[in-house]
């Protein structure tokens, strides 16, 4: 079953950031724009770069810094290439402070 | 009512792999016909000097669809099939063996082939150029056990296969006609940068310096060059520079040693007649005609052309982007900047972290090229392609969003 663990402290993900946490063994990015915060795999589906790493954040849009493929931090899709396989995504919130995702 | 045109694409590569993609995704339902001339599905070539050539990267994990995804998307596919002809009059390629395919709309992404270094020997067995799969695995089997290599030329294929090479094991040198690695590209600079992370990593160099031939008995042995010296080597990598596959367009008068020239659009002076990728002699609305090999660049103009194709042509003014991975160091580089008039340095070359703003002589930014500093090269693209004039001041200053610098549009 699918239940929110906690992370870490949700104030680590400044606006318009992205931060990598591991849950579990399992790299997941979480990034807050204009006070939503998203939670995805951090790992891009094309050379597996971390996308907190230097991903270049634009709306929900985020773009690994490595070849430039773009995914959309809301769905998973993939927004321009070289990536063709969408990342996950998970639901995140915060409940009073405690940052948590649900895996 | 569905579009059931007929759509060829000759060049079975990152570019067309990427058309064909695009048609699809946009709702093109009619036929699509993708020729290429090596036997494999479209891969991406930037692993070959990387990853596939230190046995990192399987064929699988560089392939730029999965191979079932052509039969599942309707395409046909025609891989190891070379295309001799394009009859304009009757809107057909000629195949190989005599096959006509004709086509509403026809994308040329033939791509390039490497120049040829012309100097005596260069037939002897140890003397390979790296452009596709097989010669990627000819130099991974040649080099097996750490052997002598000469790379010719240091440009970006031979600083990449340098440091793989290093990375092997091998022991390398380099013979290079300018005064630096990637002296054309980024200028004395920037490349003495990248020179001294060669050096740090073992690598010999001569510049200013040129091969006059390849001695060996039955296989290369000796490398010499012009400047007298004598280079024993088991295998010599040869990376000279490219030009254009055009001969598909013999007879139109598009066939030019420059690339094939298109509108903005990636039009030809043929209607209906594309051309995109390392082919293209793109008139770039920022800057001016102009032939790029970059990865980044066979994506974005192979779905560009796709939409011009499906009768929604669109200016193409990308600023340009690529990388490149040398040992743990990763080069980028946005724009285009043949030459430049300023240098302005955010950070700092000696600590190889920073981010070179090149400006032109009235003070636009034409290019940026950062080792370690990826972001401010992305934060850059705006600035290029509307030609903005920043303050240096700020460009030099870290502390200073490159995105403050873009003035609101309209």
């Amino acid at each position: 079953m699918a239940e929110f663990v906690s992370v870490g402290r949700s104030d680590e993900v400044a606006e318009g950031e992205a931060k990598a946490f591991d849950v579990g063994g399992q790299e997941i990015g979480v990034s807050r724009v204009d006070g939503t915060l998203y939670a995805f795999s951090d790992i891009c589906t094309h050379r597996r770069c971390n996308l907190s790493m230097g991903g270049e954040i634009e709306g929900t849009a985020i773009t690994c810094e490595c070849h430039g493929s773009t995914f959309d931090m809301a769905t998973g899709q993939v927004l321009a290439e070289p990536a063709t396989e969408p990342i996950a995504t998970f639901p995140v919130r915060d409940q009073d402070g405690d940052l948590q995702i649900e895996i | 009512m569905a579009d059931r045109r007929s759509f060829v694409v000759v060049g079975a590569s990152l570019c067309g792999a990427t058309a064909v993609a695009t048609l699809r995704d946009q709702g093109f339902e009619g036929r699509i016909v993708l020729i290429g001339g090596e036997d494999v599905a479209p891969y991406e070539r930037p692993p070959l000097s990387k990853g596939y050539l230190r046995g990192e990267d399987t064929l699988e994990q560089i392939l730029v669809r999965p191979d079932p995804w052509y039969r599942e998307q309707d395409v046909e596919t025609r891989f190891g099939t070379l295309v001799t002809r394009l009859d304009v009059d009757e809107r057909a390629v000629v195949l190989a063996g005599g096959e006509r395919l004709s086509f509403d709309s026809l994308l040329v992404a033939t791509g390039g082939r490497n120049r040829q270094i012309g100097a005596p020997g260069a037939a002897l067995p140890g003397v390979i150029d790296l452009r596709d799969l097989h010669d990627a695995d000819a130099i991974r089997d040649a080099v097996q056990g750490g052997v002598r290599v000469v790379c010719v030329g240091m440009g970006f294929i031979g600083a990449e296969v340098a440091a793989s090479l290093r990375t092997l094991g091998c022991e390398v040198t380099v013979v290079e006609i300018f005064e630096t690695t990637l002296f054309r590209v980024l200028g004395g600079d920037i490349g003495r940068v990248l020179e001294s992370i060669h050096r740090d990593n073992g690598v010999t160099m001569y510049f200013n310096d040129v091969v006059e031939r390849f001695e060996g008995d039955g296989k290369l042995e000796h490398v010499v060059t012009k400047g007298g010296r004598s280079i024993e080597a088991d295998v010599a990598i040869v990376g000279v520079g490219t030009e254009p596959v055009v001969e598909l367009m013999a007879g139109t008068g598009l066939d030019q040693a420059g690339g094939i020239p298109v509108d903005p659009s990636l039009r030809t002076a043929i209607p209906g007649v594309f051309a995109a990728g390392d082919v293209a002699r793109h008139d770039h609305p920022v800057f001016g005609p102009m032939r790029i090999e970059h990865f980044d660049n066979a994506i974005k103009m192979g779905a560009a052309a796709a939409r011009g194709m499906l009768g929604r042509p669109e200016v193409f003014d990308d600023p340009h982007w690529f990388w490149s991975d040398q040992y743990d160091v990763q080069i980028q580089m946005a724009g285009f900047a043949p030459t430049w008039d300023r240098m302005i340095v955010r950070g700092s070359l000696e600590d190889r972290s920073f981010c070179a703003f090149l400006l032109d002589a009235a003070g636009a930014l034409r290019s940026a090229v950062s080792i370690a500093w990826p972001r401010d090269v992305r934060r850059s693209f705006e600035l290029i392609r509307r030609q903005i004039h920043p303050d240096p001041a700020a460009l030099a200053d870290p502390s200073v969003d490159l995105r403050t610098l873009v003035p609101d549009e309209g």
